[in-house]
């Protein structure tokens, strides 16, 4: 089966999974009865008297047969209505997209390093096995899968947050805060990216940049730590492996200078199956943004999910929920692709 | 044992393996030679040092195993060099260039993410570049005639790109410019020329349709092509030995025959000396000039083919010889085992399993003596008369 | 009826798995790391079971729920978290619940928790898994495809829906999460389990049961199951701490065990709002946390001994 094949299959294969995901969602959202779920429409519902709440019940259409309503749903999320929260107040999906943004700007930072460092780590780990430089790397890598990121997280926060001082908690110092918003309601501020690092710079203001930077510094920290232990262990056996290869002793034996032989020969061996488990980093970077946005109430979709889940609103989480999902598995998609691509055994069959 | 036509000469060598369950002394003093234009078959059984032998004769023994002591010296030109002295970057230019290797499984022995063409290539960017910058400074001639404008002027850089390469190759600017994206295309023309020379050097060892072979990957071709792709890497630099470390044993019968023949042609062609590693007395007989029996990380015999096969001298030879199964005959095997190399025995390590063991083997470890011309044995047996 | 050959037999057939067992224990205590983390396993395994020993319940109130954390009266109903003394070794954390009684007894809360898990979803994951590597055909496709759902949200976010949801429709949040936490965790197993299946059916052994004519139950119990637990036993010994991990995220995130509970997540995260004060009440969330780590690690680097003993490749150096 070519390459193109495989792609189209697995595309295909999105759908039922999609589909399966929502029906899912759907099912849990049945567990909670109709006047509860009627209060996802409302903002108060705690004022009407019962029989209005009847008359609501049925005018959302939640008395209906369980395929009528599972259609009426399908229905309102294709016209991009994804609920109320009764939580925050607001229509869900532009909640959702609002914070999107300020967990980008975490993820744009975090990514690149801890790719770039936990392969780095890991096959000059497995290049070095058992001297000095292997033994830190591994302790390093059983702390990081060992520590709960939220309490490396909390420990950094009291630390640096509470009692050094040197940053406050959230996406910018408070003083900065307020003017951003001033500067945004009076239109001296096109938000252009909603990522602050890129729009300060395009506003000239170098100080917000500064700020912006200081304060995505410890949650990229956390997320990093915790992310880059698990790919350094995975490169490190994966390389070791692909040195026991006889291939590695044959390019020896042709006259390749070492470099040659690890860089150019081993490493494009090792990093085949690291490819496969980075969409499980993904994942794990999905999870842990929530506990990071949250220790350090940085205002991203995790955070917003966390509080959510806290008090019971079920719109807001299903929705996190669903958009984790769809970014999940497209990343897996794009992961087995990968791996197919690189791999010539695979890709020519 | 000196001689004026080795090419190789290991000296006294031994190796140590260390690991969890105690050091493991795989190679207790081996001596042996290989001449100029010969093939020396090296047999033992698993576990008698061979393979570990033509390991470190390139020096790529891999930890935990260490050379302890002993010389491997290489004639050439002349003059002679302890391979065992050398750092690591010297013995790198060693390796494929005087002395090369094939292996036992071709299609293992091969990275599986690069080509034939870019693997075999390597050889050569290594070990011939000299005329691979030739050959592209003669197609660049040719193309400057040609070429007007803007693209004369492009040849005229990278003609003077080229020279430089002839004159001082490890110029910085030329290993900057090998970097750089679009700039490092001037190194097309050399992979051109190394792939003509490629097609070449596989069609002379009978490989079908090299043009479209030397683009395929290693798991796309089968046992026998892959090894004939892996002989051309040995050979493309032409070197003075090829160690083939039982390059037959996991090939098909028919396709075994074939790789024999090839590297039999290609030995008497081009006068290289090969250490052939194998456990197949059958192959000795078909293959080899002279014999070395390996036992426990011993030597044991060393003589020609026919000397080794109508008079073998050794205990271990004979029970070997005799072991060999034949039609209408009972199965023979020798009793015993081999001995644990972490604690070896004192004397001959052979002793155990030897049926003509004496009291002095079981503590003093005999001597490789040459009992008649180009024959030694290292036994007892034969000490007495000297 | 055993008679005595029948004994016999079976202590003979005993043998080989003994040896295997011996061998593997030696192993495991050659390298510092996996005797580290046995060391560290058998700490918290002394603190979970005798845990009434060692934090007993000195209030004089009685208990409903023994993991509730029981106040010191005397301190009062203070918010401000006690300093570590004589009378409460690791500090008070917010209404003067005391820390020592709530990390010793967290640590055997997170190996009930753990077992509670781990039994179900290892009995979800074989019994679905061998099902469906057995049989295979459309049971298999549609199990699978339960599978592709679940595994299709990365791990404790559908946690969270659940929690939320079930939390919404009255279940105390500690029910939901562990809930929560089997639903994430059986598909694993199954995977796991049915990989396993595959892999031994097709072995020769179990053709000749079959040609023998032994019946499906008794070939997935006396052959195929044998064969294919080594690699169960090592993800599981992995899993158990990340379980613990994940419930004690749950609980960080409120999502999890009720105020004054004895979870260090819990723990944690009724510490958070002192760790704006900077370290000035550090024994709130400091403690709970080294409770985790020394779990955690504990598990973690018996995990990878365990795999380095059982994998079949580095064995018999």
């Amino acid at each position: 089966m070519g390459l193109r094949e495989y792609i189209i299959r697995r595309l295909l294969l999105l759908i039922p999974i999609m589909f399966g995901v929502v029906i899912l969602i759907f099912a849990v959202l049945q567990f909670v009865d109709p006047i509860q779920r009627v209060t996802l429409y409302l903002r108060n519902p705690r004022q009407f008297a019962p029989e209005v709440i009847n008359r609501y019940i049925h005018i959302y259409g939640l008395d209906q047969p369980v395929w009528v309503q599972f259609y009426n749903w399908l229905v309102s999320i294709f016209e991009g209505n994804f609920g109320f929260s009764a939580y925050y107040k607001e229509m869900v999906l532009p909640g959702l997209l609002a914070r999107v943004p300020a967990t980008l700007e975490i993820v744009i930072f975090a990514a690149p390093l801890i790719i770039l460092v936990g392969i780095w780590l890991g096959v000059e780990s497995a290049v070095r096995k058992d001297k000095a430089f292997d033994q830190v790397t591994r302790i390093f890598s059983i702390l990081g899968t060992s520590l709960p990121s939220f309490f490396f997280g909390v420990i950094l926060s009291a630390i640096f947050i509470a009692q050094l001082k040197w940053v406050s908690a959230g996406r910018l110092t408070p003083t900065l805060s307020t003017e951003l918003s001033l500067l945004k309601s009076s239109h001296h501020w096109t938000t252009y990216t909603g990522l602050l690092t890129v729009d300060s710079l395009l506003h000239l203001r170098l100080d917000i940049f500064v700020d912006a930077l200081k304060h995505l510094a410890l949650p990229v920290l956390v997320l990093v730590f915790i992310q880059t232990a698990v790919l350094v262990r995975v490169t490190r056996s994966s390389m070791l492996e692909a040195l026991s290869k006889t291939y590695i002793t044959a390019a020896k034996a042709k006259g390749l200078t070492n470099n040659e032989v690890i860089y150019k020969h081993a490493r494009r061996n090792a990093l085949i199956p690291v490819v496969t488990i980075s969409g499980l980093l993904v994942g794990g970077m999905m999870t842990g943004l929530i506990i990071t946005e949250t220790v350090f109430l940085f205002p991203g979709i995790g955070q917003w999910a966390a509080t959510a889940a806290q008090n019971f609103d079920v719109s807001v989480v299903v929705v996190y929920a669903m958009f984790s999902a769809a970014v999940f598995v497209l990343a897996n998609l794009i992961v087995d692709v990968l791996y197919a691509y690189i791999d010539p055994r695979i890709r020519l069959g | 044992m000196e001689d004026q036509q080795s090419v190789v000469q290991i000296k006294d060598l031994y190796l140590n393996f260390y690991t969890y369950d105690g050091v493991v002394r795989a190679l207790d003093g081996i001596t042996l030679n290989v001449r100029k234009g010969e093939i020396l078959g090296l047999v033992g059984e698993t576990g008698s040092g061979k393979s570990v032998t033509s390991l470190a004769v390139l020096s790529i023994v891999i930890p935990p195993g260490r050379i302890e002591k002993g010389q491997i010296e290489i004639s050439l030109k002349g003059k002679t060099y302890d391979l065992l002295s050398l750092n690591d970057a010297t013995m790198a230019r060693v390796r494929g260039r005087y002395i090369s290797m094939i292996f036992q499984e071709p299609r293992a022995a091969l990275n599986p993410v690069y080509t034939i063409g870019d693997q075999i290539a390597e050889v050569f960017f290594h070990h011939r570049k000299a005329e691979l910058v030739e050959s592209a400074i003669a197609q660049l001639k040719k193309d400057l005639e040609k070429a007007s404008g803007l693209k004369r002027a492009i040849y005229r850089r990278e003609l003077s790109i080229y020279h430089r390469m002839q004159n001082n190759p490890k110029s910085l600017i030329l290993r900057i410019s090998s970097k750089i994206p679009l700039v490092k295309r001037f190194q097309n023309r050399m992979k051109n020329a190394a792939r003509k020379y490629i097609v070449d050097m596989l069609k002379s060892l009978n490989i079908p349709d090299p043009g479209r072979v030397i683009d395929m990957y290693p798991h796309e071709l089968s046992g026998g092509m892959a090894q004939r792709a892996v002989i051309a890497m040995a050979l493309c630099a032409n070197p003075l030995m090829l160690i083939a470390d039982e390059p037959t044993t996991n090939l098909d019968v028919t396709v075994q025959a074939q790789i024999l023949l090839l590297i039999k042609d290609l030995q008497r062609r081009l006068h290289t000396s090969i250490l052939y590693v194998t456990h197949d007395l059958g192959v000795i007989a078909e293959t080899c000039d002279r014999v070395a029996v390996l036992y426990a990380g011993n030597v044991a015999e060393i003589a020609n083919v026919m000397d080794l096969f109508k008079k073998p001298s050794h205990p271990y030879t004979q029970a070997l010889l005799e072991s060999i199964p034949r039609p209408g005959q009972k199965f023979v095997s020798i009793r015993g085992t081999v001995p644990s190399l972490v604690d070896p025995p004192k004397g001959c390590r052979f002793y155990d399993r030897c049926d003509y063991a004496m009291d002095r083997c079981v503590h003093e470890e005999p001597e490789l003596i040459e009992i008649e011309k180009d024959h030694f044995v290292s036994c007892h047996l034969h000490y007495g008369g000297k | 009826m055993t008679s005595a050959k029948q004994t016999g037999n079976f202590r003979k057939r005993i043998q080989p798995t003994i040896k295997e067992a011996r061998f593997m224990l030696s192993r495991l205590f050659k390298s510092p790391l996996s005797v580290a983390g046995l060391v560290l396993i058998s700490y918290n395994i002394i603190l979970a079971v005798f845990a009434p020993v060692i934090a007993p319940n000195t209030s004089g109130v009685r208990q409903y729920d023994q993991y509730m954390i029981p106040r010191d009266q005397s301190l009062g109903f203070w918010i401000q978290p006690s300093p570590p003394t004589s009378g409460h070794i690791l500090g008070t954390t917010s209404m003067q619940v005391d820390l020592f009684y709530g990390c010793v007894w967290g640590t055997r809360f997170a190996f009930q928790l753990g077992l509670e898990v781990i039994v179900s979803t290892l009995t979800i994951g074989l019994i679905l898994g061998m099902i469906s590597g057995y049989y295979g055909g459309f049971i298999d496709e549609v199990i699978m495809r339960f599978t592709d759902i679940i595994l299709a949200f990365p791990g404790l976010i559908l946690a969270m829906v659940f929690v939320a949801v079930l939390g919404k429709a009255g279940w105390s949040t500690l029910q939901a999460a562990i809930f929560s936490i089997i639903l994430i965790g059986w598909p694993g197993y199954t995977r796991l389990i049915r990989g396993e299946v595959l892999r031994v059916r097709g072995e020769d052994y179990v053709e000749a049961a079959r040609a023998a004519g032994a019946s499906d139950l008794r070939i997935m119990a006396r052959h195929i199951l044998p064969n294919s637990i080594y690699s169960v036993i090592i993800v599981a010994s992995l899993d158990f701490g990340s379980i613990v991990l994940t419930a004690a995220a749950l609980s960080f995130l409120g999502l999890g065990s009720p105020p004054g509970y004895a979870d260090w997540g819990r723990l944690i995260f009724d510490g958070v709002p002192f760790s704006g004060s900077g370290l000035t009440y550090w024994w709130t969330f400091v403690y709970p946390g080294i409770f985790i780590v020394l779990f955690t690690l504990g598990w973690n680097l018996l995990g990878d001994a365990l795999r380095d003993v059982l994998d079949p490749l580095s064995r018999r150096k």
